[in-house]
């Protein structure tokens, strides 16, 4: 699923935000990534989204090299992540369901298949009363939920999960790592960041990447 | 192309969507895009009847040849016949002196009493000689050379000066229809930048998502297309009443002004005027496209 080698990565600015990244994941696995904040994070998943491209080094995110010569190409395996953003990056003036299928709008189903499955995923997330509800009037952690369903309701390959748990409560935080990982099996990779380790702390096995100054260390538990 | 029909009514309602974010900026934009075709269709209208009256006293192109007053009817009837024969002539008409009065009295109309004032008919009889317009040079030489002939007038000059001020016309229209299109895409690829610009998160947000160039674009060619198809609408409705009013006042002070139909004229300047819209609203809105970069991060 994602092969990272010697990655490095370095802004215009020349601020040095990924060192000598070596990381594989495979189809399948539930990854936290982990650290303080600034450090390097977001811009991990930024290359693995393919918002960044790596300075050095080499990064493979099913099976496309994540470089700015294959730009195209990214923007189309962009359809097969279902990414849940630090801000949700909702519509304004659009309801819940709107939001939803929207990501859908330019694959390949129809619409009758598109409207079902946003509105399974808004139930999925809790949100079935309140499909038809603009984003605006909804709460964060609402917004949160319709971020997820979003993110979920295009079957991706892979979920990438930006601080999902920021501005939540202890209890509203762990429901959403929660449902986060209810989507994951042996088709769908999830990979999320997160500040909050003492929450990731109780959810039991999965691939923990900590990020500090630009390097990580990975530990595999179960 | 199926996924743009597919998504047909989404892409309506973004495209109002757009539209209503600067309503008021939409608004004037295609206001002053219609004032623009406006006088773009005022000017086509005047150079296409500039073009068929050309063509219509081409085909009329006439001399009038004044002939000694002494000549007899018989050698009158003889140069008739012998201009009639000549290549070229279409038709040959003798006006006596009567019917030239009487000609000019209806050309006159109102004015018409001031031709009492003469004691006796100043006008002469002559001949009308209907011919080609591209032999008139060739017919001149032959019929002044006949015996009998004393000057021959015709309306060379006329159609000359017409085919100038038409030449002028089409000039203009060029000119015009350049500015046209050059203001027309500037207005458009401007206010599909500012519809860029306020919507730029959400355009953003669909780059991320893995939307198409194509699928995020296309709210806003139609965004241009209508501000410039209702400029056009406003256009057609003005030009509509000038031209009507135009061909109501020709009718009751110039009846004898020989203009194409007015179906005909509105006919052209509508056909022109919407294809214009069409092809300046897409390419001012993909110009106004094609000139918002992406951003590294999408």
């Amino acid at each position: 699923m994602i092969e990272a080698s010697n990655v490095s990565l370095r802004y215009k600015d020349g601020t040095l935000a990924l060192k000598d990244i070596d990381l594989s994941i495979r189809q399948g696995d539930l990854v936290y990534i982990t650290g303080p904040s600034g450090s390097g994070k977001t811009s991990l998943l930024k290359l693995l989204m393919g918002m960044e491209y790596p300075t050095e080094g080499t990064l493979k995110v099913m099976n496309i090299t994540i470089k700015e010569s294959n730009r195209n190409k990214i923007r189309k395996f962009r359809r097969h992540i279902g990414p849940v953003f630090q801000e949700f990056k909702l519509i304004e003036g659009r309801t819940a369901l709107e939001n939803v299928m929207l990501g859908m709008r330019f694959l390949e189903y129809s619409n009758k298949h598109i409207r079902k499955m946003s509105k399974d995923a808004l139930e999925r997330v809790g949100l079935g009363g309140k499909m038809h509800s603009n984003v605006e009037n909804l709460s964060w952690g609402e917004a949160q939920r319709v971020a997820i369903a979003r993110a979920v309701a295009r079957k991706p390959s892979l979920i990438l999960a930006d601080e999902p748990t920021g501005n939540l409560d202890h209890k509203n935080a762990i429901q959403i790592l929660k449902l986060l990982n209810s989507f994951r099996n042996d088709d769908t990779t999830v990979i999320i960041t997160t500040h909050a380790t003492h929450l990731i702390e109780e959810l039991g096995n999965a691939i923990f990447v900590s990020v500090e100054h630009g390097e990580i260390t990975i530990e595999r538990r179960g | 192309m199926k996924k743009y029909f597919k998504n047909a009514g989404y892409f309506i309602k973004e495209t109002g969507r757009t539209v209503k974010t600067q309503l008021l900026s939409n608004l004037f934009s295609a206001l002053g895009t219609g004032l623009i075709f406006f006088l773009l269709g005022i000017v086509i209208a005047g150079w296409y009847t500039g073009e068929q009256l050309i063509t219509m006293l081409s085909n009329e192109a006439e001399i009038s040849v004044y002939f000694d007053n002494n000549l007899d009817t018989d050698q009158r009837s003889t140069l008739l016949q012998l201009i009639e024969n000549l290549h070229g002539v279409r038709e040959v008409n003798y006006i006596n002196e009567e019917s030239a009065k009487k000609r000019m009295k209806e050309l006159l109309k109102e004015e018409a009493e001031i031709l009492e004032l003469f004691d006796d008919n100043p006008f002469e009889a002559f001949i009308q000689v209907g011919l080609h317009l591209d032999v008139m040079d060739t017919v001149l030489d032959q019929i002044i050379n006949i015996d009998g002939v004393e000057y021959v007038r015709d309306n060379r000059d006329i159609l000359e000066q017409i085919k100038g001020i038409t030449d002028g016309v089409k000039i203009l229209g060029f000119l015009l229809l350049l500015a046209v299109g050059i203001t027309t895409v500037i207005i458009i690829s401007h206010m599909i930048r500012v519809g860029i610009y306020n919507n730029r998160e959400q355009i953003n947000t669909l780059r991320l998502l893995g939307a198409p160039g194509g699928f995020i674009g296309f709210p806003y060619i139609l965004v241009g297309l209508g501000l410039t198809l209702s400029g056009a609408l406003f256009a057609l409705i003005l030009c509509f009443i000038i031209i009507n009013g135009v061909y109501g006042g020709i009718g009751n002070y110039l009846p004898f002004f020989p203009v194409p139909a007015k179906g005909e004229v509105l006919s052209n300047v509508g056909l022109i005027i919407i294809l214009a819209s069409i092809v300046l609203g897409v390419f001012g809105s993909l110009i106004g496209l094609l000139s918002i970069r992406e951003r590294n991060n999408a």
